[in-house]
């Protein structure tokens, strides 16, 4: 029972990567994701995983599942119904009166989830300091159970206005629709958010109603199946604000779930920096359709508290990742006005960049890097035989229009405009933290991440760079060693200062309490849980789980307690998110809060603090976090001579295709490295090793300035 | 007759044709993205909501011939208006030799700015190799710069309206001048906020600076000013190709603004809109002399909205740049409504802007017409109050813009409860945040049913806003359209025009528009209801299963749909045609 699985389930692929810590034994698979069925493809990559009894050794199966964001963009979920209080029945229809767009004539929000005629209002009134100004008025509930019923509703949201500042009037409500015989599942604002503002409160909770009904039989059919095929370990579903949690709380809190895609890869990151001392490291996360970016500070994962999808907000905590249209399929064309332009439109897997022979014909970045020998034709993974002559003839038609001197310039070009547009990316990410990128490290992940790492670090002034092992499929490494969390929010606002500081410990101190209990049996939510699991295994996991969380309300070692504060200089709307430290007071954490804002915005000021939101969170650690998972061994090949592209002499040049095996010491590039999922991209000015963890370290050569993608004002660069 | 070219300075023709289209795409995207960095900023610094919610200002880059680099998208009002009070501000302070590094300007000269002197601007210089190359702009509403309210819908001139700094050195080669920060303060009813957004906007704009300098420096001054030109004539040449498919000809339209704010008169005025090859001109003379109340708009955000709404039809998806401008003529009478001079009143020039938005687009629905929509509420609806709370007798003030119903368009029924498009990406403020913050309890926050504008395609819905005053307070009312309804196209019927109410304790009520310093007694009810969109085609045209959804979804009453759409119904009037059950896009899947 040493083995952990971990299960990634991407747009294209589904990853498994399994590990045994004591054995160090490694196993991957891959597996097409199945969009209508996800189980079957996750299932298929355990059928497909190499060694037998692979389930039986396995302790923990972490999940990174997309099934709560499908359901979302598919808008496949319950039919919700929402009880609202009386006047405030079009909020979310209403929400903040913005646009996607601002310079969009047209602009129209997407249907809100719950239609007009089943968003019912309710007379009650609390006030924003917890006072009830007037009562609940039970008839209210009561017909709108009865609209809902004849309409078919299956799950009911109910959010009162200011119910953050004192839940009595929604724990009520829930009451009422049970006596009146409402079945369904009911989430009320409360407990899904704790956090003021109206309109977001409301999505959150709506948009829980509306994937619980996908989620928890989603999870109990995995579990269920996993468990046939000798599974008896505990199934773990991977969070968007990072670890993981237990089957029965992600069944209870979908909606956790729900910005997760990228936040493995994100964790992974975090550890690399861990193990390597990095202060600051940069994810570059290049995929097929996007460049996912972050900054990693201290190993810590980048958290906020809210989120977007698909134009809703969610109140649920998220890494700061970043996303934009720029990955190995963005495709190139030129604009109206001359310029040669790549993306955000990408030609996908189907069909894909041109040179993967499947009947695409527009150029793409992988077409681009393929003509300039960053990319060895011939079979790859999946079947996909490469042609350079395709890519060629891709290219070729935008030399003429962008001005530019033939298809060696165009492929130069769509990699450069490419790398700058990831660069942006990451300045923006870095510039938010007041953080300047040149001191950092950048770990270069995903299928062509490797191939960008010394573009990007030219780009951006970056001396080192990190491909660390399993690049190609990092985010399954990444949360396979995911920590069981789980947290928990409320609004407070108040001055602070230490009378106060008592106040919010108090607050802490219940919200720590609700985390353990949170499916411990008995009460409404457990209920919920128990009836969406049904019988048998799901019932039993919680009970379980139930176990394991004691130990965290018992304050037994196990089990650390978090507690951040968002703060803001009274006056202000945003905050800045800060650690407490138990027994602190609050000149210290006015300290701490005064050196973030400090390095965020280069200033202080002397206004009085404000704490608005009391964050707590329980954390579990799982396993050790000071090693990486090793790669798989790969056959060592010998090396081959090819003709690769030098960004930083702006021509191609004779070169080898090194596998990762070969790699024995300390190399200068140019040169690419080749492993089993990806390919690193060396330029001249750079050196490649091995290092122990299992990473490739590419460093800029001592004498080499940082010049290179800029070409034409080589004079201009300095060397600092 | 004054005839004013929208660009100061001709970019120089040629300059460009030797820059690397690769390196230009790269520094095109470098100055986009760091003008957003700058936005990022501020926002997230700034103190008063009406920057950090409302986004009530703009960040751009200017190079050193005040040609238009990048600007983040904030409030489209203000796009490319910085460009005259960056000049004007840097030759307040004596012009560009008089600049140095760490040298920080502030401006808030209404007739530069565009604007009234709440929305102050910050203007940085930046160097790199030791040469002038660009500036750093940032220009942000003040919760309040003096003058005789804090919100002005009455003012007879410009003196009333807010303290001046015609171009003054904030920070003189990085050192603060203590004595124009203390001017800055002991003119301000709100100097504790001010000062944080003072810090903010110099933060912001440094940053900026800072980011600008490592995209030249990156590439040298001299790649950069090639690639610049290159940039421009890219621009110019995208926006150009969507002009060149207009069929030329000259368009106009005319319409009503409600009152001036002091005399309670209408003032008429039109717009000629001529389109000639790929360029454009938009002629704004057909209006009155400077009014004697502060509706006067000045020059900058009158060329402002000409840019805005031809960025609406042209320009879409793509942050703009001086080339962008170059194909737009604007033509304004000297001493006019659209081009005041000293000293008229200007503290609402954002009614006249916003309503020529509209106009312009309805001039030139007959040139396009599958690409302009029916009018929609058609102002901000702007309302601040203030006051002192009761326990503590603090200060408190606070101010807002309110969405309204969008125009139904050619194929589609127009949005409900957006904000206006020149304030297109203000965000409402929640009620609990309201709430926690003011003095007042929301009481209703709705979409207006039977609001919209019928019509084969129906105008979005207005909102219904009740707030009950919990302690004694003041409101400034700064509504516009009040009078005339939000106008159908091609048949369609108009909407609801904007409406303010104040029900009293005693049981009276009020209506007002422009109107200064309304007092609000404790428990008095303040009744917003802001305009919807006009509708688009024949009302007898409309789908009938779109009238039943909207019927059963309670956008509209029976009543309604009955009167405007009696088609859909069965010949004896008890039925429904088709009955309910029909499948409608707000339903989602079970």
């Amino acid at each position: 029972m040493s083995t952990v699985i971990g299960i990634d389930v991407g747009g294209t692929f589904t990853d498994l990567v399994s590990y045994d810590a004591e054995t160090g034994d490694i196993t991957v698979a891959k597996q097409p994701t199945t969009p209508e069925a996800p189980e079957l493809g996750v299932l298929a990559a355990v059928d497909a995983a190499p060694g037998a009894g692979l389930l039986a050794r396995c302790s923990y199966f972490v999940h990174g599942t997309t099934v709560g964001l499908n359901a979302l963009l598919e808008r496949r979920g319950a039919t919700v119904g929402l009880i609202t209080t009386a006047g405030f029945r079009d909020v979310l229809e209403i929400r903040r009166g913005d646009r996607d767009d601002p310079y969009d004539l047209f602009w129209t929000p997407p249907p809100p989830l719950v239609p007009r005629r089943f968003r019912r209002e309710a007379r009650e009134r609390i006030a924003h300091d917890g006072t009830t100004v007037s009562e609940l008025e039970p008839a209210d509930v009561r017909d709108a159970a009865e609209v809902f019923r004849a309409g078919g509703v299956d799950a009911v949201a109910v959010v009162l206005i200011n119910a953050y500042a004192n839940p009595r009037h929604e724990l009520r409500a829930r009451e009422l629709l049970r006596e009146a015989g409402f079945a369904g599942e009911v989430s009320l604002s409360h407990e899904v958010s704790g956090e003021y503002r109206e309109y977001e409160r409301t999505t959150t909770t709506v948009v829980d109603a509306f994937v619980r009904r996908r989620m928890g039989p989603y999870l109990h059919n995995l579990d269920r199946e996993l468990r046939r095929r000798g599974f008896s370990g505990r199934l773990l579903v991977t969070r968007s604000g990072g670890g993981a949690f237990t089957l029965a709380e992600a069944a209870a809190r979908p909606f956790e779930t729900i910005l997760s895609g990228p936040v493995a890869g994100a964790a992974a990151t975090a550890r690399v920096a861990r193990v390597l001392g990095i202060r600051t490291a940069i994810v570059a996360d290049v995929g097929g359709t996007s460049f996912d970016t972050a900054l990693i500070e201290d190993a810590r994962l980048p958290l906020l508290f809210q989120g977007e999808v698909q134009g809703l907000p969610l109140q649920s905590p998220w890494a700061d990742v970043r996303s934009v249209g720029a990955g190995g399929g963005s495709v190139a064309y030129v604009d109206a006005g001359r310029l040669l332009r790549v993306g955000p439109r990408s030609a996908g897997a189907v069909p894909g960049p041109a040179c993967y022979q499947r009947g695409g014909t527009e150029p793409t970045v992988t077409d681009a890097a393929l003509h300039l020998g960053m990319i060895i034709p011939g079979r790859m993974s999946g079947g996909i035989v490469l042609s350079a002559e395709r890519a060629a003839e891709a290219l070729a038609p935008l030399a003429g229009p962008a001005g530019l001197a033939g298809t060696d310039a165009a492929a130069e070009g769509v990699v450069r405009i490419a790398a700058a547009h990831m660069a942006q990316a990451v300045r923006g990410v870095s510039v938010e933290r007041g953080v300047d990128p040149r001191g950092s490290a950048i770990v270069a992940f995903g299928g062509a991440g490797p191939m960008f790492g010394c573009l990007l670090a030219d780009e951006l002034g970056v001396d080192r760079v990190v491909v660390p092992p399993n690049a190609g499929n990092f985010s399954a490494v990444g949360l396979m060693q995911a920590d069981i969390v789980r947290s928990a929010a409320r609004t407070l606002v108040r001055t602070l200062d230490d009378t106060t500081l008592e106040e919010i410990a108090a607050m802490a101190s219940t919200l720590f309490d609700r985390l353990a209990e949170r499916d411990a049996g008995g009460g409404e939510e457990a209920a919920a849980v128990g009836e969406a699991a049904g019988a048998g295994p799901g019932r039993e996991a919680a009970g379980e789980e139930a176990a394991a969380l004691q130990k965290a309300k018992d304050g037994e070692a196990a089990a650390v307690r978090e507690l951040d504060l968002d703060l803001r200089y009274r006056g202000q709307e945003h905050t800045l998110t800060v650690r407490a430290e138990p027994g602190e007071d609050a000149a210290a954490i006015r300290e701490r809060f005064a050196t973030a804002y400090h390095r965020s915005y280069g200033h202080e000021l002397t206004h009085p603090l404000e704490v608005v939101t009391v964050r707590s969170t329980l954390r579990v650690p799982l396993r050790g976090e000071h090693e990486l998972v090793p790669a798989p061994p790969s056959p060592g090949e010998p090396g081959r001579k090819i003709r690769l592209w030098s960004f930083r002499r702006r021509a191609f040049v004779a070169s080898r295709a090194l596998p990762r095996a070969a790699l024995t010491e300390r190399t200068p590039g140019p040169l690419v490295v080749v492993e089993q999922t990806a390919t690193t991209y060396v330029d001249d000015g750079f050196t490649v090793e091995a290092h122990p963890s299992g990473c490739l370290l590419i460093s800029r050569a001592r004498d080499a300035g940082r010049t290179g993608t800029a070409g034409t004002s080589r004079t201009e660069t300095s060397s600092r | 007759m004054t005839i004013v070219r929208t660009t100061f300075a001709e970019p120089r023709p040629g300059l460009g044709d030797g820059a690397d289209p690769i390196t230009t795409e790269i520094v095109r995207q470098g100055l986009n993205a760091a003008a957003d960095h700058m936005k990022r900023s501020l926002v997230r610094t700034a103190f008063s909501p009406i920057i950090y919610e409302a986004l009530d200002f703009a960040v751009a880059f200017y190079d050193a011939d005040m040609c238009m680099l990048a600007q983040a998208p904030t409030l489209p009002a203000f796009m490319g208006t910085l460009g005259f009070c960056v000049r004007e501000a840097v030759e307040g302070v004596g012009g560009a030799v008089a600049l140095a590094p760490g040298d920080v300007i502030l401006y808030n000269n209404p007739y530069g700015t565009g604007s009234h002197p709440q929305d102050a601007a910050m203007v940085v210089p930046i160097f790199a190799a030791g040469e002038l190359v660009a500036y750093s702009a940032i220009k942000a509403h003040w919760l309040d710069i003096g003058g005789k309210d804090p919100y002005c819908t009455d003012t007879v001139d410009v003196y009333q309206e807010g303290t001046i700094f015609p171009g003054v050195k904030l920070y003189d080669a990085g050192r603060l001048v203590t004595d124009m920060y203390r001017m800055i303060l002991a003119n301000s009813r709100m100097a504790d906020m001010v000062i944080g957004d003072i810090n903010a906007m110099v933060a912001g704009a440094r940053s900026g600076a800072e980011a600008l300098a490592a995209i030249v420096e990156r590439h040298g001054v001299e790649t950069f000013r090639t690639c610049v030109a290159r940039m421009y004539a890219h621009g110019d040449a995208l926006v150009r190709s969507w002009f060149e498919k207009l069929p030329d000809g000259v368009y106009t339209a005319s319409s009503v603004i409600d009152s001036d704010g002091v005399s309670g008169v209408p003032v008429p005025f039109g717009v000629k809109v001529t389109v000639e090859g790929s360029g454009i001109a938009v002629d704004l003379t057909d209006c009155p002399d400077q009014t004697p109340g502060p509706i006067n708009c000045p020059l900058p955000s009158t060329v402002a909205a000409c840019r805005l709404a031809i960025a609406f039809l042209a320009g879409a998806g793509e942050q703009p740049n001086e080339g962008h401008f170059l194909a737009l003529e604007v033509i304004t009478r000297e001493g006019s409504l659209f081009h005041p001079v000293r000293p008229a009143p200007c503290f609402m020039y954002g009614i006249p802007s916003d309503h020529a938005i509209e106009l312009i687009l309805r001039a030139l629905a007959p040139a396009v017409p599958a690409t302009v929509p029916a009018a929609s509420g058609g102002d901000i609806n702007a309302l601040v109050w203030w006051g002192d709370r009761e326990a503590g007798g603090a200060p408190w003030a606070d101010g807002a813009p309110h969405p309204v119903g969008q125009g139904a368009s050619p194929f589609a029924d127009g949005a409900s409860a957006l904000m206006y498009i020149s304030e297109s990406a203000t965000r409402f403020t929640p009620a609990e945040v309201w709430e926690a913050r003011n003095p007042w309890r929301i009481e209703r926050l709705a979409l207006a049913e039977d609001s919209g504008g019928p019509g084969r395609y129906r105008g979005g819905l207005g909102l219904d806003l009740s707030f009950r005053c919990l302690e004694d307070q003041f409101l400034t009312s700064a509504l516009a359209r009040t009078a005339l309804e939000p106008w159908g196209l091609s048949g369609g019927l108009p909407g609801r025009p904007n409406r303010l109410t104040v029900e009293y304790p005693d049981g009276t009520t009020e209506d007002y528009s422009l109107k200064t310093r309304i007092r609000l007694p404790k428990g008095a009810v303040v009744h917003l209801r802001t305009g919807s969109g006009g509708g688009y085609g024949d009302p007898a045209e409309r789908d009938p299963r779109a009238v039943a959804g909207d019927l059963r979804e309670g956008y509209v009453t029976e009543e309604h749909a009955r009167r405007h759409h009696p088609h859909a119904f069965a010949a004896e009037g008890d039925e429904i045609v088709p009955p309910v059950k029909v499948e409608e896009i707000h339903t989602p899947q079970g």
